[in-house]
């Protein structure tokens, strides 16, 4: 009696894979993904995920079967939880292990319904139907019905736009200059779930001394990846020469030549302007400047800054223009060659952020190079030398646009305003013309001459 | 303004030692101005509903001491998990921007090593005299410095301290104030259930106690009270209890009202007494050297990973 059960169970669980097999197959066609996939367990279930563009929760879902299997093989392979003498000798690690797996047991059961609820979706299906039928049933009737039924058809095709080609490399490479920066960036890449992924490319340019420069892009074009790479921070396969020297090899002290200025104003808000430019200094000063050599260099930032009037203020007493200017005084007290700013007006009415531009221009014009990154240029472009263009590419990989002159950055984009260049390479689903990979060709035919 | 960053590359900027004295001044300005002296009046006040609740068994009973000795370990935990579970997480986006600018990780950490270490002396020394102000009876005599209350005192210490360097680390694994004090009550009972003295664990588990503050504080606090040369009560209460029972037997009943004239309830007490007594809590100079020792090391342990730990904050997501 007892063996035919077992059997009617086997078999039944034997009709329920194939079921599903067969329903992710034709779920696979209707997406145009490898049929094949619906063999491999686990895999499968993280390629419909990316059918129904929910690759994030795809990617944990195999993470935690991965634990599951793992867990399994272990268990099998020692056969611990049968040993009675086992558990009570080790009753605090069993528990553990116990607790863990069960925690990874509930997390692939909410991960199963984010991915199917994304497949609800994609299918057009009615949610309290599928949530009791998953519930009830099983999932294998939902994948079965939406594999082989021709009622139901994906609303959308995901595709991961990383697989594309992208813009075609420029194959150019900047000369390295004796003063000002240069920039040869080949490539940044991440790994991204086992995939290298780029997210700058190709980047190669060179600023003068005493040039301000904008940074200009939509988001996601790796403005901030860009500054980073070129600040040593991040660091890229590449060769960033300041002033002759290689940022890279000797980041130690090339750090302190190097100013970045972070979007938010980051500094203890219960301390004191002064204090906080004393501290700042003793940081970024040499250890070997006088004491009397730090005040005079303190003093004079503070006078630069238009700070002296609060400098015995709480720093959380200033207002929103100040902040900034205390912000960016904490990176020029080295008085660094080069100055990146993340956007330093973000929150600053026009007039405060106008002066605090200008204030960056009296930076540049003592022989710094300034790249500004702000996402309301056109008020201030008469301030700026150049403007660096990035722009995502098919490929979603940060390209150079253009380099250069903002004069001829108007012709070279047939805009009059800034804001109207970011539109005209920004991706169409961003509201922009899609037009970026058409630029950065463009850009690289111009450089070749 | 004369440019100065010709020289900058041929010039040495400020090394661990050096930074150290930076941020410890930074911490002591903070403790003004952003109200962390606050811990201190909270660890009097807590000491004192501490001292309040035991002040009649501590040092006289086993039981007693016992309990009184858990609620102080509960309090110098409380008060160093406290000081320090938000110190790093809420200022973990100023640290990145400090770091990429020259600090050294290790050099913070040791500041607030020493900049922790003069809070909790505070409120050690302010715990001890809010217990003496309320008159808890202690023995006279320490074994490692010849007087209790100075052995008392670096127990104390060191119970806080050990805390609060677990919660540094905590503070610098989390992202976030929330996640934080989420953590805190959590870690501070899987604390208290492993301590040893709270709840009889199972054989397999007492191994875990040894890797725990609480174990190590409660044994030295124990030690130090002469646990095992004290009388208990339990024994003799319980027959008490008994013979006071409407429907208890008359014999038992007799037997115990002779015993308490006959003043043999005192020989109850030793003799149960004897079946209390714990080996870890022996009153010796090498016991409490010992303990002092391993919650110096868990204090070292923790600061060490929390440099580790935090060494990896640039790799934060932005």
């Amino acid at each position: 009696m007892l063996s035919a059960f077992l059997q009617i169970g086997t078999i039944g669980s034997l009709i329920v894979e194939i079921m599903i097999i067969i329903g992710i197959w034709n779920i696979f066609r209707k997406c145009k993904k490898p049929s094949w996939w619906a063999l491999i367990p686990a895999f499968r279930d993280y390629q419909l995920s990316k059918c129904a563009d929910r690759e994030l929760d795809g990617r944990m879902y195999l993470l935690i079967v991965g634990l599951q299997y793992f867990f399994r093989i272990v268990e099998s392979l020692f056969g611990f939880l049968d040993d009675e003498k086992f558990i009570e000798k080790h009753t605090f690690g069993v528990v553990i292990i116990g607790f863990v797996f069960f925690t990874v047991i509930i997390a692939s059961i909410v991960y199963t319904f984010r991915i199917y609820d994304g497949l609800r979706i994609l299918f057009s299906e009615d949610k309290k139907k599928s949530v009791w039928t998953l519930l009830l049933i099983g999932k294998f009737i939902l994948i079965f019905k939406w594999g082989v039924s021709k009622k139901y058809q994906p609303q959308f095709i995901y595709v991961d736009e990383r697989d594309n080609d992208g813009a075609a490399l420029s194959g150019m490479v900047a000369e390295t200059m004796d003063t000002g920066l240069t920039v040869n960036i080949e490539e940044r890449t991440a790994m991204d779930f086992f995939k290298k992924r780029y997210l700058l490319r190709d980047i190669h340019l060179n600023i003068e001394p005493g040039h301000m420069v904008l940074l200009l892009g939509g988001s996601g074009a790796g403005k901030t990846t860009f500054v980073n790479a070129v600040n040593g921070y991040e660091k890229a396969k590449a060769q960033i020469v300041l002033n002759g020297t290689n940022l890279y090899d000797e980041y130690g002290k090339m750090k302190y030549k190097v100013g970045f200025v972070p979007q938010m104003d980051l500094m203890r808000g219960e301390d004191s302007v002064l204090n906080t430019l004393i501290d700042a200094a003793k940081l970024r000063l040499p250890a070997s400047m006088s004491s009397s050599e730090r005040k005079k260099r303190i003093s004079e930032v503070l006078k630069f800054f238009g700070l002296e009037p609060v400098k015995d203020k709480l720093c959380d007493k200033l207002s929103g223009g100040q902040k900034k200017r205390l912000s960016i005084a904490m990176e020029y007290i080295s008085d660094p060659d080069l100055f990146i700013l993340d956007e330093p007006n973000s929150g600053l009415d026009g007039v405060m952020a106008r002066e605090l531009m200008e204030g960056l221009r009296k930076i540049a014009d003592k022989g710094k190079i300034v790249i500004v990154i702000t996402h309301s240029p056109d008020r201030v472009i008469d301030l700026f030398d150049d403007v660096i263009v990035l722009a995502k590419d098919s490929k979603l990989t940060g390209r150079l646009t253009y380099f250069g002159d903002i004069e001829k950055a108007r012709e070279f984009f047939e805009r009059d305003k800034m804001e109207q260049i970011v539109l005209r390479i920004n991706r169409k689903e961003e509201g922009g013309e899609g037009l970026a990979d058409k630029f950065i060709e463009k850009y690289a035919e111009v450089c070749r001459g | 303004m004369d440019s100065i960053s010709e020289k900058f590359l041929t010039k040495r900027y400020r090394g661990r030692l050096t930074q150290i004295p930076i941020y410890i001044g930074k911490f002591l300005r903070m403790f003004i101005y952003q109200n962390d002296w606050k811990v201190i009046p909270m660890a009097g006040f807590i000491a004192f509903l501490v001292a309040f609740v035991v002040r009649n068994s501590f040092y006289v009973t086993m039981e007693g001491t016992s309990k009184g000795a858990l609620a102080l370990m509960s309090v110098a935990l409380w008060n160093g998990f406290f000081n320090s579970i938000q110190v790093v997480c809420r200022e973990r986006n100023i640290i990145k921007r400090e770091h990429r600018s020259g600090m050294h990780i290790s050099s913070y950490i040791f500041a607030h090593m020493v900049y922790q270490g003069f809070l909790c002396a505070l409120q050690t020394v302010t715990s001890i005299v809010v217990f003496l102000y309320m008159d808890l009876k202690f023995p006279s005599d320490g074994v490692v410095s010849g007087y209790f209350l100075i052995d008392l005192a670096i127990t104390i210490f060191l119970i806080t301290y050990a805390a609060d360097m677990l919660s540094l680390l905590l503070s610098c694994i989390v992202k976030s104030t929330t996640a934080a004090m989420t953590v805190m009550p959590l870690v501070l009972m899987i604390q208290l259930i492993f301590s040893g003295s709270m709840f009889s664990l199972p054989i397999s588990m007492k191994p875990v106690t040894k890797y725990m503050i609480s174990y190590h504080a409660t044994a030295c606090i124990c030690a130090e009270a002469d646990y095992n040369n004290l009388t208990s009560s339990s024994g003799w209460n319980m027959l008490k209890k008994m013979a006071e029972r409407d429907d208890a037997d008359p014999e038992i009943k007799a037997m115990v009202l002779e015993m308490e004239a006959t003043g043999q309830d005192e020989i109850v007490r030793r003799e149960t007494a004897k079946s209390n007594y714990n080996v870890n809590y022996e009153n010796t100079y090498e016991n409490i050297k010992y303990h002092w020792h391993a919650l110096v090391m868990f204090a070292l342990f923790f600061a060490a990973m929390s440099v580790v730990v935090l060494e990896f904050i640039d790799k934060d997501k932005r």
